[in-house]
């Protein structure tokens, strides 16, 4: 500015249009820019931003049969919801959810993937058997240990009579019916996630551990010093989507427990469900989903921080 | 080369499923109505082309397994028996899923022109706008009510108005293992009436054959209502929701913790097997003979009867000692007609509903799934005489029926927030199997329950 002083009319004349030109083009990229992302802010828009915001709107509402807003209640959804033992419940069984099923899964399944990914022969029919319950669909394979845990005439129990041991409620005992579940999750989980691992492994490049043997290195310190660090990308992604999904967990709580015994397995989106579709109370349905949504939300956040401190990316 | 197309058509799949199971999830309901309502389309359009002069029903039910067997068969046989209209029998889960779908589809022309419900969603039909009572055809068409199971109108009329027609009712039985009763040395002709009675029976089952369980109590709702009901207890209060709408429990706390008190000295006593809320569970554990007694619908009678390996008894609900068996609430569902439907659509459904009440479609209906004869002539007929030849035990669950003492409690409760009330009380019972304490589980109950109808009336808006 202070340059433009001597010499006003022409210098002004001359950064006004200089400044508009940059304006223009900053519009033209940015509408150019914004009819390049049009589809993708459309479908957002649509089944993603919409809904959102509509639960959040039905959220201050109570709501007829047809989910119709009747009453405003301002906070009171939220108000009752927190102090209700019942969501209170749901929360802690749905932490509890996915403390038993994330790690398990994950270890497990690395377990699994490292062994699938030794070069053996016949090797082949491990790797297909291993991420087998991937093409099971969560009905059947919720169905499958629905009889798996029968009370009485159900292979598990039968085992444990076998042995000399008394049979277990899985399903009906409070105590037992979240792991019951958690061991249906983790099985139904263990294909994909395990197919995910062994991808990662197999990508990783075959000079790393050559010239690892050429300094003598053992096994386990190069699981622990190429392997991990490698394969930490591909960890963190499953680990994420399985957090993710343990959080969605609906279709097997529905078949084996239908939220029972006592709401121990009551989970939240289960109870979600509940309370739109058989509650018909769509204002605290509607509530509950913006907790789930904080909480996921949070979670992916806390994850990237953390992540991406450790992940190594090649 | 090889190896990295490999992998790369895997990244290929792997996207794909990960697309498939991030989307599957929330579209189903709605991917699952779209394609019903789109295969009643394409089917209602095909019918048309077939026979253009037929007008077309579409009839929306909840009928699984043998129930769905003997009502297809009569939807065939009536679609055969005319040629003016062509009934579409549509299957839509269960009735709460029905309900779902029913509620996203209202009012615009996916809807159906008839839908089956539960009773307890009787009151938030009438709520909800969507339907046309059936008093107004009754009155077009001077047909006669009278002629059907007085017990079965009482729940479907309010103030002399029908809304639906009945259809499919059942009330809960006490099935029992014949072989284990003579086995214990009890009688297995009579059964026990009382709640105190099937304590001293289970002893004597348990000494028997300690392997075997004496009695089984689904944590139902439904059967909780029931066994309120045979006390002469309300359910709710102001009449169970006849006379003005409700606003707190019905039921006194003696009447309601005998039944607490009843289940827990059973599990004190270790002769009480449970099955939690899974009534497939129960009925498989009678079967392989895990447990002598538990109490179902009327309607499961026909398969318990013909897969168990022994001789089943059917019996009457249980009662406190104290109190006068008054007889069970009527349960079942009824058929309603959707309003935004064209005249001539709901006059068609209306006449399948006149056949669907005459007495040989009941007798079939009555043998095949073991559901009543809405129609008590159908009684009369040979198919259901035959039956009962061969299955005393069907005509037990009549009798029971027909002994009920007509009262507010045996009409049963009007109230939409019913389906979360039995959820409820599903977990307090729960509580009580696993050993929990009594006061405490009836008491958060109660609580629970008077909350939620004071929710049902706030979120009314009245």
């Amino acid at each position: 500015m202070s340059m433009t002083k001597p010499m006003p009319d022409a210098l002004e004349i001359q950064e006004i249009n200089f400044e508009s030109v940059k304006r223009k083009q900053r519009v033209k990229s940015f509408t150019k820019g914004m009819l390049f992302l049009l589809p993708s802010i459309v479908l957002f828009g649509v089944f993603l931003f919409y809904p959102l915001f509509k639960t959040m709107y039905l959220s201050f509402f109570l709501t007829n049969a047809r989910g119709e807003t009747t009453v405003f209640v301002g906070l009171q959804n939220y108000i009752e919801m927190f102090t209700s033992p019942i969501f209170h419940q749901s929360m802690k069984s749905t932490f509890l959810f996915v403390l038993y099923t994330v790690p398990t899964t994950i270890i497990i399944a690395l377990l699994l993937a490292v062994l699938a990914n030794e070069k053996l022969k016949g090797i082949g029919f491990f790797r297909t058997i291993f991420s087998s319950t991937m093409g099971i669909s969560v009905a059947a394979a919720s169905v499958f240990w629905l009889y798996m845990f029968h009370p009485s005439i159900g292979f598990l129990n039968r085992i444990l009579n076998l042995i000399g041991l008394e049979s277990i409620g899985w399903l009906t005992d409070p105590n037992w019916a979240l792991i019951a579940v958690a061991v249906t999750t983790i099985w139904m989980n263990l294909g994909f996630t395990f197919l995910v691992l062994l991808g990662g492994l197999q990508s990783i490049d075959s000079y790393l551990y050559e010239s690892a043997d050429i300094d003598g290195a053992g096994y386990f310190y190069k699981l622990r010093r190429i392997t991990i660090p490698m394969l930490s990308p591909t960890l963190f992604f499953v680990i994420t989507v399985t957090i993710i999904n343990a959080f969605q967990t609906f279709g097997q709580i529905d078949i084996l427990t239908q939220g029972g015994p006592q709401n121990t397995t009551n989970l939240i989106v289960y109870s979600i469900y509940r309370e739109a579709f058989s509650n018909y109370q769509f204002g605290t349905a509607s509530a509950q989903a913006i907790v789930l949504f904080i909480i996921i939300l949070v979670m992916t956040i806390i994850q990237f921080k953390l992540g991406e401190r450790k992940v190594h990316y090649q | 080369m090889k190896k990295q197309f490999l992998l790369s058509s895997l990244m290929v799949l792997l996207v794909v499923f990960l697309a498939a199971c991030s989307s599957s999830e929330s579209s189903e309901t709605e991917a699952e109505a779209e394609a019903s309502t789109g295969s009643g389309n394409e089917s209602e359009t095909t019918d048309n082309s077939e026979s253009k002069a037929k007008q077309v029903v579409t009839f929306w039910h909840s009928m699984g397994g043998a129930g769905q067997e003997a009502l297809n068969a009569i939807v065939e046989s009536y679609n055969s028996s005319q040629d003016e209209i062509q009934v579409n029998a549509e299957y839509q889960g269960t009735y709460d899923e029905s309900l779902t779908k029913f509620n996203a589809v209202a009012g615009s022309d996916s809807a159906p022109t008839m839908i089956q419900t539960f009773e307890i969603g009787t009151k938030a039909m009438i709520n909800s706008g969507q339907i046309a009572p059936i008093q107004e055809f009754i009155d077009a068409d001077g047909y006669d009510m009278s002629g059907l199971e007085e017990n079965i109108t009482n729940y479907y009329s309010l103030d002399g108005t029908f809304y639906s027609m009945p259809f499919n009712s059942s009330t809960p039985v006490m099935y029992y293992n014949k072989d284990a009763f003579e086995a214990a040395g009890l009688d297995p002709e009579a059964a026990p009436e009382t709640f105190e009675e099937i304590i001293e029976a289970n002893k004597a089952i348990a000494k028997a054959n300690p392997k075997m369980k004496g009695f089984a109590l689904q944590a139902y709702g439904w059967l909780w209502e029931q066994l309120l009901a045979n006390q002469g207890a309300l359910l709710l209060n102001n009449d169970n929701g006849r006379s003005e709408t409700p606003t707190e429990i019905g039921w006194s706390e003696e009447e309601g913790k005998s039944i607490f008190n009843w289940v827990k000295q059973m599990v004190d006593d270790e002769t009480f097997a449970n099955y939690g809320t899974n009534g497939d569970n129960m009925v498989a554990g009678f079967l392989a003979g895990d447990v002598a007694m538990f109490l179902q619908s009327s309607a499961s009678s026909r398969d318990v009867i013909d897969n168990a390996p022994f001789e089943v008894g059917i019996a009457y609900l249980p009662h406190p000692e104290e109190k006068e068996r008054q007889g069970v609430v009527i349960g079942g569902a009824s058929l309603w007609m959707i309003d935004s439907k064209p005249e001539e659509e709901k006059k068609a459904a209306w006449e399948f509903m006149k056949f669907l009440q005459t007495p040989e479609v009941q007798a079939q209906w009555h043998v095949g799934t073991g559901y009543f004869a809405i129609n008590p002539s159908a009684y009369g007929e040979q198919v259901v005489v035959d039956a009962y030849a061969e299955k005393p035990q069907l005509q037990v669950t009549v009798d029971q029926l027909q002994d009920t003492k007509s009262s507010f409690a045996t009409q049963g409760a009007l109230m939409d927030m019913l389906p979360e009330g039995r959820k409820i009380m599903e977990t307090a019972l729960e509580t009580v199997y696993n050993g929990g304490d009594v006061d405490e589980a009836y008491n958060t109950a109660v609580e629970q329950f008077n909350a939620a109808i004071q929710k049902a009336n706030a979120a009314r808006g009245e």
